[in-house]
């Protein structure tokens, strides 16, 4: 794997201009371009905004704004699950590539994973503002603003790793079995909602399904960003250590199984 | 002389059967580190190529002919490394880059710069090379007033004369071409083939992929002939170019014996048949001259049947792919239904479109009848067959000495000719040039 990674480091400025590609092909003949990518989240928030402060006031003390308490789980979530069916189908997208140009195939699930990162990374300064506006108390009482909020860089690190792992297990997977595909949206909404993202999991405490949402291996990583986005708390050592094992584990065995099976994808896809 | 540039020992590759229930198996394998083709049994998988040696040189143009699926793209994409071999063992020795699709990978919707620059990146360029090298590489696709389009309003000759364009410059010390050259007008087929010629004169190693033997036979030094992902031949181009040429026509033969055997079971089956084959044109002042679509293939009033028609070589084997010049026989089996002696033997030569271009019987070859009472063959031998390459369709037929046909029969059967050399027409000659007066020659 040591040499892949080298070799892929090789093939760095490879990645790179795809990224780019991808990034440009997206916006190619839209007015706003790039814009949109900061333009997205920003109605996003502002739509959530009129919902939950005006349409379906938020009760609990704790999430409110709700809206913005949404936004630091659904931004992390946009990229997971963006990434993940990006990395999914890559292969198959670019089957034409894999069959006529010898470069190595983990290349392609990377671009999809990074592409995606850099709209996640586009669409934090609107996160950024809206902690910002709501520390000026803009959405009801002041909020204090943390400087628990530097954590973003070592989470946003952190969950790259994990979805390249999964990204390139998921990759090979579907280069044979097509359903992957169509298994994985169903999958990704399922997960939604099992994942602390429209609630804490504080606030299930009680409910039978609590321990078994805690067994999802994302509600680590996602009660992670809810800490240190909106609640600005830190994250304690032990839980910094668990969800880098976790990250690294997943990393190695997808990237392992993609290694093993790297020979068949030129005939399969 | 240093280490070949290409060296595969007992090559082989197999593809899947695609069955998806067996695909659970065959990726478990993988996983665990058994190869892929390991949980296969034979009946799954397809060989593509087997056992197939070969070396090459460098600096040499090495060309590969074959029938289509007889694994020549298999070959090059091993070469080029983009498959992996089942078994046996393949060195490439120098940076290789693949002419196989070119133009793969560009991106519709950016512009045709920045695909080469992409392009060129993932033909193993750096970026400086590539900023380096792209006036040159716009200069060469002839495309600089379309180069800052997107892609996606080109042409797809404009395609592949970009993609051309990035290849060529990636500077690789082997070349691996796959019949990229039939795209393109003429004049960038020519600056494509110049290119080639260049390289092959600055000492890089060729791998050369056509169906046009021409081309082989004019770049290549030596040449790989599979068939059915087999070695069939390799060595010298011309003798392997003459030995495939020779293959081909052979199975246009077989084809046409394949015909023959059809043809020839049908006849047997009219003659077995009770009835009277319908006898429309049986006056023999003859046919009221049907149209070639509504001419029935057979008549006559069966007093002699023709049970079989074949055409044999010299030696008197039944075959149907000659070459220019050879001795060909036309042979006609029959047999009276009762004692005859009024009889005559009738062969036509035509062409595919109907043209008759030979006539002739025993009458007008001065065979007077005498009798005629049991199975027979006739041979008609044409010692030197000067027929220029095509097919041609053989009539037969047994009639009486005033033209009433007992058994007359269309297209009995067909052969091939080919003529070594490029002569055009049904005829070709043995022939003879004189000059006289202010001409010189070579």
């Amino acid at each position: 794997m040591l040499r892949n990674l080298a070799d892929l480091y090789r093939h760095r400025a490879l990645v790179g201009v795809l990224t780019t590609r991808e990034l440009k092909a997206r916006y190619r003949g839209s007015v706003l371009g790039y814009f949109w990518s900061l333009l997205n989240p920003l109605l996003m928030l502002i739509v959530y905004s009129v919902v939950f402060q005006l349409l379906l006031p938020n009760r609990s003390e704790t999430t409110s704004p709700y809206a913005l308490f949404l936004f630091c789980g659904l931004l992390p979530w946009n990229w997971l699950s963006a990434s993940l069916t990006d990395s999914a189908s890559s292969l198959l997208t670019h089957g034409a590539l894999l069959r006529k140009v010898l470069f190595p195939a983990e290349v392609l699930p990377f671009v999809a994973v990074f592409s995606q990162t850099a709209h996640f990374l586009l669409a934090l300064p609107v996160l950024f503002g809206g902690l910002l506006a709501a520390a000026l108390g803009l959405f009801g009482p002041a909020r204090p603003l943390s400087w628990a909020i530097v954590q973003t860089v070592p989470l946003a690190i952190l969950e790259g790793i994990f979805l390249l792992g999964l990204g390139l297990f998921l990759a090979g997977l579907t280069a044979h079995f097509r359903d992957v595909r169509d298994l994985l949206a169903t999958a990704l909404s399922l997960l939604f909602f099992a994942t602390p993202i429209l609630y804490t999991l504080g606030d299930l405490k009680n409910h039978p399904v609590a321990v078994l949402l805690s067994l999802n291996p994302l509600a680590k990583l996602f009660t992670s960003w809810q800490e240190a986005l909106f609640f600005g708390r830190w994250i304690s050592p032990g839980d910094w250590l668990r969800l880098t094992a976790l990250c690294l584990v997943t990393f190695v065995i997808g990237y392992g199984f993609f290694d093993r099976i790297r020979d068949s994808f030129a005939e399969a896809v | 002389m240093a280490a070949a540039a290409v060296e595969a020992r007992s090559l082989s590759k197999h593809y899947r059967r695609w069955n998806q229930t067996r695909t659970f198996g065959t990726l478990k394998s993988a996983f665990l580190g058994l190869g892929f083709s390991r949980a296969l049994s034979p009946g799954e998988v397809v060989a593509a190529l087997e056992d197939v040696s070969f070396s090459v040189e460098p600096g040499e143009t090495f060309g590969v002919v074959g029938a289509n699926g007889s694994g020549k793209s298999t070959l090059l994409k091993l070469v080029a490394g983009i498959l992996k071999p089942n078994s046996g063992s393949l060195a490439v020795n120098g940076k290789v880059s693949a002419l196989i699709e070119l133009g793969a990978g560009f991106h519709p919707e950016i512009s045709g710069r920045e695909n080469v620059v992409i392009n060129g990146i993932m033909l193993g360029l750096t970026r400086k090379e590539i900023e380096k090298k792209l006036p040159s590489i716009i200069e060469f696709s002839g495309l600089s007033e379309f180069i800052d389009q997107p892609v996606k309003t080109y042409s797809s000759g404009m395609y592949v004369r970009l993609g051309f364009a990035v290849a060529i410059h990636t500077d690789p010390s082997i070349l691996v071409v796959d019949e990229v050259l039939a795209v393109g007008d003429e004049a960038f087929a020519h600056r494509c083939l110049d290119t080639i010629r260049e390289f092959s004169a600055r000492g890089k190693t060729i791998f050369f992929v056509t169906h046009s033997l021409a081309l082989v036979e004019e770049l290549c030094d030596r040449v790989l002939y599979l068939e059915k992902g087999k070695v069939k031949g390799i060595g010298d181009a011309r003798e392997i170019l003459s030995s495939y040429r020779l293959d081909v026509s052979a199975q246009e033969g077989e084809r046409l014996a394949a015909v023959q055997a059809v043809n020839q079971e049908e006849l047997r089956q009219a003659s077995a048949a009770p009835v009277e084959i319908p006898s429309e044109a049986s006056s023999p002042a003859a046919p009221e001259t049907p149209t070639a679509e509504e001419k029935p293939r057979r008549w006559g009033d069966r007093s002699a049947i023709i049970t079989a028609c074949r055409v044999l070589d010299r030696t008197g084997a039944e075959r149907y792919a000659f070459q220019t010049g050879e001795t060909l026989t036309i042979e006609i089996e029959g047999s009276p239904q009762r004692p005859l002696d009024d009889f005559v033997f009738g062969i036509g030569l035509f062409t595919t479109e109907d043209f008759c271009i030979h006539g002739t019987n025993t009458d007008i070859d001065g065979f007077m009848p005498e009798r005629f009472d049991g199975p027979a063959k006739v041979h008609i031998t044409l010692p030197a067959c000067t027929l220029g390459a095509g097919t041609y369709l053989v009539d037969v037929a047994i009639h009486s000495r005033r033209g009433t046909p007992y058994d007359y029969w269309r297209g009995a059967c067909r052969f091939r000719m080919d003529s070594p050399r490029q002569d055009a027409g049904v005829y070709c000659p043995d022939r003879n040039w004189n000059f006289l007066g202010a001409v010189r020659w070579k």
